[in-house]
């Protein structure tokens, strides 16, 4: 068996499906239990749709965005074993690394059959920490440290502590696109590795995306609560991502990247 | 046992189940063509990567542990995406649904949120597999690559007036910091979201205590 057969073998698909089954029978067996348990806590029905609603709206921009991960690193390792990664604990920044140290120096052309099995095993076992983590200490951390925080009281500062870990989260990532302003460098991505290059370079457009996305959720802030415009309520964020994201599209038209 | 100490065991269960399903590419890849991998290379590659990836993944499940809750947990660190995807989708049903951490409706909404976005995500990568040759070309259009380029700024730009409305006083401190540190060392910001977002939420913390003391001092004294 060549490489070529080899990435693009159907039993590798088939692991694909399996994977993604297995995925989607986790996520279902946690959210009917979840369900189950919103009607013993007496939740209405309306808020578990509008959940729903409103989790899968706005999932679908980014995982676009997840699935072109799949497309750029098609070029290397064909379309299987992406798509398991970047379904099952990945994240394109990620695999383009593990990929970059796992196969330093090699191309698509030099690329064989022992480098795949190296570069799969290692995305594998480099990202798995936090899901260890999770298996053996989240329960003492949940009973030790969360659980000794009490939400119940409205004036309390707990309240304010995760609202705060929130506004961090944010501002880190404003932070991220503002810092683009003053020094951005594109790695060069040939055939779904980083070739080394380095393009160096500033930008304006994320903290225009930002700062529009900002704004446009502002607007629908007021159409909702000034207009009793509330069917907008589960879709505004989608929407203020589409118009910000339309508004990258129309500055690239005009030459503006 | 009550619920969340079931949700414990059916997560450990599915993250057991999960690490297994992660391993089957390399492994059948590894029995069928009889070509193992590189074990030098497995080891040192591992070893570089994990001197990033190990601190930030154990910061990961502390950050966004409470966020999540018990099932969600589970869930998010077996598919992944956290903070581009699972996270803010979280930080948005809560806020739809008005929902406190640590509260068990939170838990229920969270967890609901986690399996909306993963099924979500799973549809769309299973839809663009199938359809990957009409799509591609579409995908990686010069047009439409800017609009996916900045996705994540998009997201989190409309995240930021959920949580910037009503407390701008608690804002000013971690942009203050932020903003400085992408003026200086814009590479550092870039390359390390993770230890930023860590940096920004002590700062955001801290200023807060600050602040809700002294309300809390000026309301004792009226």
């Amino acid at each position: 068996m060549d490489i070529q057969t080899l990435k693009e073998a159907w039993w590798l698909y088939l692991i694909g499906v399996l994977v993604s089954l297995f995925i989607i029978g986790g996520a279902l067996f946690f959210a009917k239990k979840a369900y189950i348990r919103s009607k013993e806590l007496k939740m209405g029905k309306e808020m578990i749709k509008k959940t729903v609603i409103s989790s899968v709206s706005f999932s679908i921009l980014p995982s676009i965005g997840i699935f072109i991960g799949v497309i750029t690193m098609a070029g290397l390792l064909g379309i299987p074993l992406p798509w398991v990664r970047l379904s099952v604990l990945g994240a394109l920044h990620y695999e383009l690394l593990a990929v970059k140290i796992a196969t330093d120096g090699i191309t698509v052309l030099s690329l064989n059959i022992e480098d795949f099995v190296t570069i799969a095993f290692v995305m594998t076992i480099a990202i798995i920490w936090g899901a260890l983590f999770t298996l053996f200490f989240f329960k003492k951390y949940q009973s030790k440290v969360i659980d000794k925080v009490d939400t119940s009281n409205k004036k309390s500062f707990a309240n304010l502590l995760f609202q705060s870990v929130f506004i961090g989260l944010v501002s880190a990532f404003f932070g991220d696109a503002f810092s683009k302003i003053f020094s951005y460098d594109i790695k060069e991505i040939q055939n779904g590795l980083y070739t080394g290059n380095e393009i160096e370079g500033s930008t304006f457009v994320p903290i225009i995306v930002f700062v529009s996305a900002f704004i446009f959720m502002a607007a629908f802030d007021y159409l909702i609560q000034k207009k009793k415009m509330t069917w907008l309520e589960n879709i505004q964020l989608s929407l203020s991502m589409v118009m910000a994201m339309t508004l990258a599209v129309l500055l690239g038209i005009g030459g503006i990247y | 046992m009550d619920y969340r100490s079931k949700m414990h065991f059916y997560g450990r269960i599915f993250t057991v189940l999960g690490i297994f399903v992660m391993f089957l590419i390399p492994v059948v890849t590894w029995i069928v063509t009889g070509i193992g991998p590189d074990f030098t290379r497995v080891a040192t590659g591992v070893l570089a990567l994990s001197i990033i990836f190990l601190p930030g993944g154990i910061v990961e499940v502390l950050t966004y542990g409470p966020i999540l809750g018990t099932s969600g947990t589970y869930l998010a660190f077996i598919t992944g995406n956290l903070v581009n995807l699972k996270i803010p989708c979280v930080m948005n049903a809560r806020e739809i649904a008005k929902t406190q951490i640590n509260t068990e409706e939170n838990e229920v909404i969270s967890t609901i949120a986690v399996a909306s976005s993963t099924v979500t995500t799973i549809l769309i990568m299973g839809l663009g597999v199938l359809m990957l040759l009409p799509l591609k070309p579409i995908l990686e259009s010069e047009l439409l690559k800017p609009a996916f380029n900045w996705v994540i700024s998009a997201l989190f730009g409309a995240l930021a007036y959920k949580y910037f409305k009503g407390h701008i006083k608690y804002t000013i401190a971690p942009m203050v910091v932020v903003i400085v540190l992408s003026i200086f060392i814009p590479d550092f910001v870039q390359a390390n979201v993770v230890i930023v977002i860590l940096i920004a939420a002590i700062i955001a913390i801290v200023f807060a205590r600050l602040i809700y003391n002294k309300e809390m001092k000026k309301g004792e004294v009226q």
